[in-house]
């Protein structure tokens, strides 16, 4: 009897040990770290990279590579972005970034004249460099130190090509862009053109439209109306694609028409892997994100004064629908 | 200092310690839970502090536009002095995750700063036009300001979130703690009491049976009483007390039982001076009478009747001497050969004595008069009740470390009841004694003379015979 009390009064205080024991871990230890101060500043340049269509698989991995490279080379690196080409948010974004005085910009470029007004007298006011990334705006106009990404020229002609090439020679191509003519778009248009105007056979059919999705479906509802024997079709603006397939398949079958765009739209591959377009222009974004970092880079430190104006140009090529499939 | 005491001043210590200790870790945990959200108020307040300051900035600089006068000027100064201040204080807020984030917003403020300067010269310049862009540009900047103050406060919140949880999952383990921990001190401290107050109770509990038992007078029950306090000294001494009570009582026993045994023999003697005394003027005269009697007898040539009478008058003067002194055993021996001849004469053939003597132990010193009554016994049990006689046997044996005498006889025997009286002393009821001396009173004599209880054995079976044994040891006859 006594035995047993005994044992019992050691189980209890045992089990009373440990469940104190436990609690007190729980109450004094933190697996937490606050974050490590910084006592110096400035100890690192801070970049910002900035574009209008953040999240899309283009830009995040363009992102990625500026991110991989701006850890490489010892530079703090923020990307902003506005999403679905909210220029307002966009242009503002900018200011942020010139007002705060970062050490470099690394900017997707665009065709107004707000952005030209910023890069061009705010950054030059503050001092801060202003590169391109991806879509250019001409260095008269921007005052950019350089452009990194495709030559969007070429790029408009190799889609002209591998167009002629899938399609033949003759037929009618229709040409939808945005009606607010960006360089860059301006760019592919005339690379297309250039190409296109070789063939006599060949019908070219302009369609503008506006960012809107519900202006492209009726853009693209037009042509198609007046134009029923299009065969081949080119987005030269990306944003457009997934509105104009999505169109197109209200009323025929996708397949025979020969559709071509770019990839840095938000739709461009998913559209591409599941065939409803024929093939994009790839272009690497990666590549852009590391390089634009690294020149800007190479420019802060003085390494490499003054950058090349007419830009450094990524690779490009044409994926077919067949490869990703 | 004395060791119930210091026993006690362990235990309040040890408790105290306990207290002292919980009481210090709570503070310090206090103290430290206190500093941590005083830092991340004052994080907040600070990052906030630049929103106000800004906009008061704005505020003044719109004043300072709209009447662009001295005290204006002063007001917008202050507050450009104030958000100057409010700068240095986010400084050292500065970490890993919010870096990029803080750098701009200090910048933002030095734009803020740099614009607002560019539009105090357009004004003092009088360029209005200039002033007017310059002010919708500070107003965007402020605006950006409180914009990245959001940005800010969200990846302040990010980077502080799992903290946060920490706090409030902390702190509902602290209440936890609290009951953990006043379960188990009560715990340990009821246990420790207890066990405490049993190290100090239970020696005095012992203690207290002890003495019961003493006062009920059980001198020889030990006290044992482990402890290492005052009690365990009181206990010995105690104890000590005990023995020595103890031994004064056997040592009155022992004088008691002296006195008493004196008193017996006293009684004793009394008693046999008394009964001699009493027979004295007669026996002289039956003495005489006796002799007489015996020479006629010769004289009438009646020699037998004349030894019978001498045997009879000798015998008369042995038990006429006194009682209480010492006579070797050939004297008795002589005597007992003198009655057994009266006792012959009176019974010719129903009386057959046998006598064997070992010769070596005639010098055995001996209470007078002890052999005779136990014969005489014999005498009256064996041979007077039967009609055909009966045989005594006399044997005196000398072995290693006694020296034996048996008197034996075929009588009826003797019922038990009648020798427990014998060997208890209690008198019996006396048959005719001739010298007056009961059976009881030997037994008596003989165990004071000797001083041991064994010195006489009676066996008997009914109906074939008792026999009488007395046993002296040689040692104490020398």
């Amino acid at each position: 009897m006594r035995k047993t009390g005994l044992i019992l009064l050691f189980i209890i205080f045992f089990a009373l040990c440990y469940l104190t024991f436990v609690s007190a871990e729980g109450v004094f230890r933190s697996d937490w770290q606050a974050p490590k101060t910084i006592e110096d500043e400035n100890a690192q340049l801070r970049l910002v990279l900035i574009t209008q269509d953040a999240e899309t698989t283009f830009w995040d991995n363009l992102g990625k590579g500026a991110i991989e490279q701006a850890e490489k080379e010892g530079a703090s690196l923020e990307i902003w972005g506005s999403y679905g080409n909210n220029h307002e948010d966009f242009l503002k974004k900018l200011e942020i970034a010139i007002h705060s005085k970062v050490d470099g910009i690394i900017v997707q470029g665009l065709d107004s004249e707000e952005f030209k007004y910023l890069s061009k007298v705010k950054a030059s006011f503050y001092g801060i460099p202003i590169i391109t990334v991806a879509n250019d705006v001409p260095v008269e106009e921007s005052l950019r130190r350089t452009y990194v990404g495709s030559d969007q020229y070429k790029a408009g002609s190799m889609i002209a090509k591998q167009l002629l090439n899938d399609m033949g020679n003759s037929g009618s191509v229709l040409l939808t862009y945005n009606s607010n003519q960006e360089y860059y778009q301006k760019q592919r248009l005339n690379g297309i053109q250039d190409v296109l105007k070789n063939y006599p056979n060949i019908k070219t059919i302009y369609a503008e439209t506006s960012s809107d999705r519900e202006q492209i479906i009726t853009a693209t509802r037009d042509v198609l109306n007046k134009t029923p024997e299009v065969d081949g079709i080119i987005a030269v603006n990306a944003n457009i694609v997934g509105a104009l397939v999505q169109e197109i398949s209200k009323r025929y079958q996708v397949e025979p028409y020969f559709i071509y765009s770019f990839d840095d739209g938000p739709e461009s591959l998913a559209l591409l892997r599941q065939g409803n377009i024929d093939g994009i222009l790839e272009q690497s974004p990666e590549m852009m994100g590391k390089t634009s970092v690294q020149l800007i880079m190479e420019w802060l430190n003085g390494e490499t004064v003054p950058l090349d104006l007419k830009g450094y140009f990524t690779d490009i090529r044409i994926l077919k629908a067949k490869e990703v499939q | 200092m004395t060791s119930i005491q210091k026993k006690i001043l362990i235990l309040t210590s040890v408790i105290l310690a306990i207290m002292v200790t919980i009481w210090i870790a709570l503070t310090y945990y206090n103290y430290k839970t206190q500093n941590q959200y005083n830092d991340i108020l004052q994080r907040y307040i600070s990052l906030n502090e630049v929103t106000s300051a800004s906009q008061q900035v704005i505020t003044d600089l719109n004043n300072y536009m709209l009447t662009p006068s001295a005290g204006h000027l002063r007001q917008l100064n202050l507050s450009k002095g104030k958000i100057q201040e409010a700068k240095y204080e986010i400084f050292p807020l500065r970490n890993e995750e919010n870096d990029f984030a803080l750098t701009n917003y200090i910048n933002l403020i030095d734009s803020l700063l740099e614009t607002t300067d560019r539009l105090i010269m357009f004004i003092s310049g009088k360029d209005m036009e200039a002033a007017a862009i310059e002010f919708s540009e500070a107003t965007r900047i402020s605006n950006y300001i409180a914009e990245m103050k959001l940005t800010i406060l969200d990846t302040e919140l990010k980077t502080y979130d799992r903290f946060y949880r920490n706090i409030i999952v902390q702190s509902e383990e602290l209440i936890k703690l609290g009951v953990w921990l006043i379960l188990l001190i009560t715990f340990i401290l009821l246990f420790i009491s207890y066990w405490f107050s049993l190290s100090i109770t239970r020696p005095v509990y012992k203690l207290t049976q002890a003495a019961n038992e003493l006062s009920k007078g059980k001198f020889d029950i030990q006290i044992d009483v482990e402890s290492n306090d005052e009690i365990s000294f009181l206990a010995k001494t105690f104890d000590r007390m005990r023995i020595n009570i103890n031994n004064l009582i056997s040592e009155i026993k022992q004088k008691a039982q002296l006195e008493h045994e004196l008193q017996q023999n006293k009684l004793l003697l009394q008693e046999s001076q008394f009964r001699s005394l009493q027979s004295q003027i007669n026996p002289h005269f039956l003495f005489n009478t006796l002799n007489t009697l015996s020479k006629k007898a010769y004289l009438e040539g009646s020699e037998e009747t004349s030894d019978l009478l001498v045997s009879v008058a000798s015998l008369l003067r042995y038990n006429l001497k006194r009682i209480d002194r010492a006579v070797t055993l050939a004297e008795e021996v002589a005597v007992l050969r003198q009655y057994m001849d009266i006792q012959k004469a009176r019974f010719t053939q129903r009386l057959k004595f046998f006598i064997e003597i070992d010769e070596s132990c005639l010098d055995l010193k001996i209470p007078a008069l002890t052999l005779q009554p136990i014969i005489e016994n014999a005498v009256i049990h064996a041979v007077e009740p039967k009609e055909e006689g009966g045989t005594i046997w006399f044997r005196i044996f000398n072995q290693a470390e006694w020296i034996t005498l048996e008197i034996e006889d075929d009588g009826t025997g003797m019922p038990k009841e009648k020798i427990e009286q014998i060997l208890n002393e209690r008198t019996v009821q006396t048959e005719g004694h001739s010298t007056g001396i009961g059976f009881s009173n030997v037994v008596k004599r003989l165990r004071l003379f000797y001083g041991y209880e064994d010195v006489l054995l009676i066996e008997s079976t009914e109906g074939k015979g008792t026999k009488v044994i007395i046993k002296i040891l040689k040692k104490r006859s020398k």
